[in-house]
């Protein structure tokens, strides 16, 4: 299942919702150096510029689950519950999330605008 | 639901056990694991854990631990069933699992062990759930941070012109990108062009500090997705290499850049930062980038500026477009409060300090103190500074709302960075600064700012070639620049203590620095890059020609140009050294010798602020600790000395440096200054083949090596952890203990001491520059270093002094002949061009003077008294700067033996008929007691030059003509090198002449040569047929060499008077003849003791096919008139030859 791509090159992710650019490292399930660590979903992966160890990574964000749109990992733009959802999608199917969820996104604003 | 045997089960293991935890570890934080036992993360993990366990226990009892499954079920007809989990559950928002199922396996194989001591399958769960949620918190910290930072780069002003800025580059060569401070320019249009696929850019600043702190922010913003690729470049470092896109670099640097590669092809674009500041390298740059254009038709150009004068710079390059974003400044009131006539100070006066009170109490009677802001005041110099500190500070310790703080330069580091800490509650900062808080330091939350409209400007004075610093009003450019910085962070007040006229009346803008320093330098880089004649340089706003003119002078002084006006050899050595040409000299000269490592460490130390802090000169403590280090030799030895101390004490305890340094009132970042420079010195040297490379360490020290590298792996990390937190942290200032540090009381190093307890201080548990030191120095090395320069012989130290002295030739001061009867703190001393200069008082000099005066037993009383005392003990002060302030001070000055010095290094000497009157640079006059020692002086001091001259020229073709293959001192034997110092040594030390040293006076320097001789007594035939001795034009006498004309002096006798001749026999040869002074003197520069011949002979040979010398060749051709016969002989044999013929006619 494992598909890696690595990309020295300049491969850009962008957050089809808040406009969130920034190049990419790897994308997959598997970044390198993660030994025992599994992603459970396929992700836009780049080095974490915020840790002093160089071979930490920080997930940029994946395709929702439901509609495909790149969504960045920020609580604005999407939630992780068993699988990505964009917010869009996440507010078309509010119904089907768990109460705790439910409640969380309605303390939310309504929704930012997208890219400027 | 089995919640409650959970809480139970939770409850009855023991998270702190450690065996339990060492067991959990073996499962989730292996050796190979992505996080692993002992590492700074797996604490934090550790940490994590307890508070998630004592979390969920507290939800459990309240009963929250799940919410009951949700109607999710209903009501969902038509619509797609997403399948989710019908109970919610934390577990299923986190996106990572943690695979550990063959370390389970294993150890469910041995269960029982485990179960004995705690761990079993509910703590591996436990664990494993904690494990996920603190990376997943991890996640979301870092996350955070990214996009916090992509929204403030969205927030910045420049944003919106992100396509606009790169469209213009694309079109034009030539773009002008105008913004105020605070619009991001200097961060993000380098970005903007690396994203859009431009690279090779190069990013020039006024400042080594901003190109560092730059990279550092533009290579983090862009996610080190560069890594490498964003470097900077200062003098003597350099993060760059092949893989760099973007590099920061000074203007300096790039002009070294150009000298070097003419159309500097390495780069794509060029950025030219803070135009507006408009300094002297910044305007030269401007100028040769303006040429440089026309054959690099797809070289990008920008230059970035304050919107001050944007027109000069378009203009300058053919009209280009100007961009011109807005700052972010939030509105500011200006207020006019013009100081008053009768608190107005003369000159001598000190500030009143009332205007500046009545400021900080209509603020704290207009503004509430929970309304938060501080106050920037700038005033234009460090006395200033610290009287308005002492009454703000009375007035602060009153009302208990102010934390006074100074900031300028020559503060330490500690007390400078104390600007940027936070007040608390209810007490503002009140930071009195110099105009560096105009430009250089930006400071948050300024909301007042009080400016006296002043500021101390260095300029130069070409004809007492001093530097001078004067108070000026500043411009409206600059009053501008600091009323801005009331509104960075709010609306803001700017009070100007000056009226709304004065300020109407302010010149537009700062005068550039090329009107106002200097050009040495500049001239001799013109002339290196074959610019031609500077005075037709098109500038951007051309120099004066007077000021050019100067500069030409100098060098040629210096030796670096020679009459007309052309590089000469060490000049153009000089010209690629990035140094200032006296430093330059004294490098260049001290290789020839053998005291490179002390040359190497006084040069470094000449060339950064002094380590020894103004403020810990009058702390008893500090003065005593102090006593070892200081040599009563002058200021450049004292610095040695410390250095060498420091690195002792650098191998020996490592950190312990910063207190040893603390308890002398030292500021370290200085000596690290001092130890980089040094280092980039030695390689300087090396890449110039002055010096000979170290042989490669040997093969059997590869465990040494590898410990090494591992420690340097280590201290890596180290560094990388501090860069990150750099900054982040910012301390509160407490009310009484910062209010009062830095007053000029030498409180500076207990302060220091107090304020390092403190826990939150950052740089506390990693001294970063430490660290950064081992990195890159070899400390064994650097010891051996100065072990070799620590107890320097006093042959090695006079050798050290001359390398010094004729390194800062012109630069020598006169003791005054009264100051035997003056106070210490009155000694008067006098230069060829400013006379009563003072010594500064951080200078050895200054406390203690007597070691410059002539010993009392030495004396010996002339009966003329006007010629002042007789000795073989006058010395002289040489010296590295002349600055006027309050009053003219000499710093930095070594003693020098007067004769020997000048006699060495002097550029002019003349002399009278028996060489008994001496007259040195025009200006000091030396009178020998007894002609026969003077002769024997200055012929030694002729044939040291002489050779010292030819080994110089031969080291120098050969570093120029090799290059870095060069094998150290192939062309210039050790041999002969060892001969000339030990000659050297021996006349500095042992010269035992006695004579009288004076400043003549400008009657007497007005009739001081006898002027050119008539042509009735033409010189045919001069008796000297070795020497290219012809009349001096303008002073009259015999020009000897090049620096010494004989007989030129207006008391000066006939020329062929027999009665000059005495019989004088010489040592060498034995030959006893009646001599001239001027024939002995060249008798004795070519008849050398017979060992010694063949080899003298071969030396001068050689160099006789490499350069024109001063030095007399041995032999000519010799037409005798007499025999009507051409001969070959030297001077001796000519003169016995014609001793023959007069023989024979009698
Ligand atoms: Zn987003
Ligand atoms: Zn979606």
């Amino acid at each position: 299942m494992e598909q890696e791509v690595y990309a020295p090159q300049q491969n850009t992710f962008t957050c089809v919702l808040c406009g969130l650019s920034t190049p990419f490292t790897y994308f997959g399930q598997k970044p390198p150096n993660t030994r025992a660590i599994v992603l459970l979903e396929e992700c836009f992966v780049t080095r974490d510029p915020f840790s002093p160890d160089k071979e930490r990574f920080l997930v940029l964000g994946s395709k929702c689950s439901l509609c495909g749109s790149c969504a960045c990992v920020g609580s604005d733009c999407s939630l992780f519950y068993t699988t990505r959802f964009c917010m869009r999608c996440v507010n078309k199917n509010l119904e089907q999330f768990p109460a705790a969820i439910q409640s969380e996104v309605a303390k939310k604003p309504t929704s930012k605008p997208a890219v400027p | 639901m089995d919640s409650d045997k959970r809480r139970d089960s939770r409850g009855s293991w023991d998270w702190d056990n450690p065996q339990c935890r060492a067991q959990l570890d073996e499962i989730f934080f292996r050796q190979h694991d992505y996080i692993q036992a002992g590492s700074p993360e797996h604490k934090d993990f550790w940490a994590f854990f307890d508070r998630f366990q004592r979390f969920r226990t507290k939800k459990d009892m309240h009963g929250l631990g799940h919410s009951k499954s949700s109607e999710t079920g209903e009501g969902k007809e038509g619509k797609l069933d997403l399948g989710l989990p019908k109970e919610y559950d934390a577990r299923y928002r986190i996106n990572v699992s943690v695979c550990t199922g063959d370390v389970e396996e294993r150890l469910g194989r041995s269960d029982h062990r485990h179960r004995s001591s705690g761990v079993g399958k509910e703590q591996i769960a436990d664990c494993r759930l904690a494990y996920l949620h603190f990376l997943d918190f991890r996640q979301r910290q870092s996350f955070g941070k990214l996009a916090k930072l992509r929204r403030d780069q969205k927030n910045l002003p420049i944003y919106q012109y992100r396509d606009r800025i790169v469209d213009l580059v694309r079109q034009h060569p030539v773009v002008v990108v105008a913004g105020d401070t605070g619009c991001g320019k200097s961060t993000q249009v380098p970005q903007y062009l690396l994203s859009s696929g431009f690279s090779q850019i190069a990013c020039t600043q006024p400042r080594r500090i901003a190109c560092i702190s730059l990279a550092k922010r533009v290579s983090f913003e862009s996610l080190n997705q560069y890594g490498s690729k964003v470097g900077y470049q200062i003098r003597f470092e350099t993060t760059r290499t092949e893989a760099t896109k973007l590099s920061f670099l000074t203007e300096g640097l790039l002009l070294r850049q150009i000298q070097q590669d003419p159309s500097l092809a390495q780069y794509q674009v060029l950025i030219v930062d803070e135009v507006h500041e408009r300094h002297l390298h910044c305007d030269f740059l401007l100028g040769v980038l303006r040429s440089l254009l026309s054959c690099r038709p797809d070289l990008r150009l920008i230059l970035m500026s304050a919107t001050i004068n944007i027109k000069l710079f378009s203009n300058y390059f053919a009209s280009a477009p100007v961009l011109q974003v807005p700052g972010r400044l939030f509105p500011i009131q200006v207020i006019y409060q013009p100081i008053p006539p009768e608190e107005q100070a003369s000159r001598l006066e000190k500030l009143d300090p009332r205007p500046y009170l009545r400021v900080l109490q209509g603020i704290d009677q207009r503004y509430p103190s929970e309304e938060r802001g501080d106050l920037l005041l700038f005033l234009s110099g460090v006395a200033e500074i610290s009287t308005i500190q002492e009454a703000c500070q009375v007035y602060a310790t009153h009302t208990q709302r102010w934390i006074v703080l100074p900031l300028h330069s020559t503060l330490s580091l500690v007390q400078q960075d104390k600007v940027f800490d936070i007040s608390p509650p209810g007490v503002r900062k009140c930071i009195i600064s110099t105009n560096i808080a105009e430009t250089s330091v930006t400071i948050d939350g300024v909301r007042f700012v009080v400016d006296s409209g002043k500021v101390k400007e260095m300029s130069f004075d070409p004809k007492a070639k001093m530097q001078r610093l004067q108070e000026f009003w500043i411009s409206r450019a600059s009053a501008e620049q600091r009323k801005g910085r009331a509104g960075r962070t709010g609306p803001g007040v700017c009070y100007r203590l000056y009226a709304e006229s004065d300020y109407d009346a302010f010149a537009p803008y700062p005068v550039p620095e090329i009107h106002r320093v200097a050009l040495d330098s500049l001239v001799l880089q013109m002339k290196s890059m074959g610019l031609g004649d500077p005075r037709s340089f098109v500038f951007i706003d051309p120099p004066p020609a007077s000021s050019i003119q100067t500069a030409v002078t100098y060098l040629r002084e210096q030796g670096a140009l020679d009459s007309r006006g052309e590089l000469t050899s060490i000049g153009s050595l000089l010209a690629q050294l990035p140094v200032d040409v006296v430093i330059g000299k004294m490098l260049v000269l001290g290789s020839v010798f053998n005291v490179v490592e002390p040359v190497l460490t006084v040069a470094a130390a000449l060339s950064v602020q002094s380590p020894f802090l103004r403020s810990a000169q009058h702390n008893p403590d500090c003065a005593t600790a102090r006593q070892p280090l200081l040599s009563n030799q002058g200021d450049p030895f004292t610095l040695l000395n410390t250095f060498n101390a420091w690195v002792e004490v650098k191998g020996e305890r490592g950190g312990g440096s910063r207190k040893w340094c603390r308890r002398r009132g030292l500021e370290e970042q200085r000596l690290y200054e001092m130890v980089n420079l040094r280092r980039q010195f030695k390689e300087l040297l090396k890449s110039h083949g002055l010096l000979e490379s170290a042989a490669p360490p040997a093969a059997g020290e590869r465990g040494q090596r590898r410990e090494r590298l591992t420690e340097r792996r280590k201290l890596h990390q180290l560094k990388r952890e501090h860069d990150l937190t750099e900054g982040s942290r910012r301390k509160v200032l407490r009310l009484g203990v910062d209010a009062e540090g830095g007053s000029d009381s030498g409180s500076d190093a207990e302060d220091a001491g107090k304020r390092s307890k403190d826990k939150n201080r950052p740089g506390q548990s990693t001294d970063i520059q430490e660290v950064k030191f081992k990195l890159r120095h070899n400390v064994s090395e650097l010891q051996e270093a100065a072990l070799a320069s620590q107890d320097l012989s006093s042959r090695q130290q006079s050798i050290l002094k001359l390398v010094l002295c004729r390194g800062l030739y012109p630069q020598l001061a006169l003791p005054d002949e009264h100051n035997s009867t003056r106070k210490d703190s009155e000694q008067v001393f006098h230069t060829r061009n400013k006379h009563s200069v003072v010594i500064h008082p951080t200078s050895v000099f200054a406390s203690d003077p007597e070691v410059l005066q002539v010993p009392e037993d030495e004396v010996r009383e002339l009966g003329a008294e006007r010629k002042g005392p007789e000795s073989s003990r006058h010395q002289l002060l040489s010296f590295v700067t002349l600055l006027e302030t309050n009053k003219p001070y000499l710093s930095n000055c070594v003693r020098v033996p007067a004769l020997q010095a000048l006699l060495l290094v002097a550029n002019s000497v003349d002399s009278n008929a028996d060489c008994s009157r001496l007259v040195v640079d025009g200006w000091l006059e030396l009178e020998l007691r007894e002609p026969d020692g003077a002769l024997k002086v200055l012929s030694s001091a002729l044939s040291l030059r002489a050779d010292w001259e030819r080994l110089l020229l031969a080291r120098l073709g050969q570093s120029l003509g090799q290059g870095q293959g060069a094998s150290g001192a192939g062309g210039v034997s050790r041999k002969e090198m060892d001969k000339l110092s030990e000659g050297l040594v021996r006349f500095l030390l042992y010269t035992e002449v006695s004579y009288s040293l004076r400043r003549l006076t400008a009657f007497q320097t007005q009739n001081l040569y006898v002027g050119p001789q008539p042509e009735s007594e033409p010189i045919k035939n001069p008796l000297f047929p070795g020497v290219e001795a012809k009349p001096d034009p303008i002073k009259g006498g015999l020009r000897v060499t090049t620096f010494f004309t004989y007989n030129c002096l207006a008391d000066s006798r006939d020329l062929y008077s027999e009665c000059l001749r005495t019989f004088w026999t010489c040592p060498n040869c034995e030959l006893y003849m009646p001599f001239t002074p001027l024939e002995r003197m060249q008798h004795e520069a070519t008849c050398r003791p017979p060992g010694e011949v063949q080899d003298t002979e071969a030396a001068a040979e050689s160099s006789m096919t490499t350069s024109s010398l001063s030095a007399p060749s041995l032999t000519r051709l010799y037409h005798c008139d007499v025999c009507d016969e051409d001969l070959t002989l030297t001077s001796t044999e000519i003169l016995k030859h014609k001793r023959q013929h007069m023989a024979s006619l009698k």
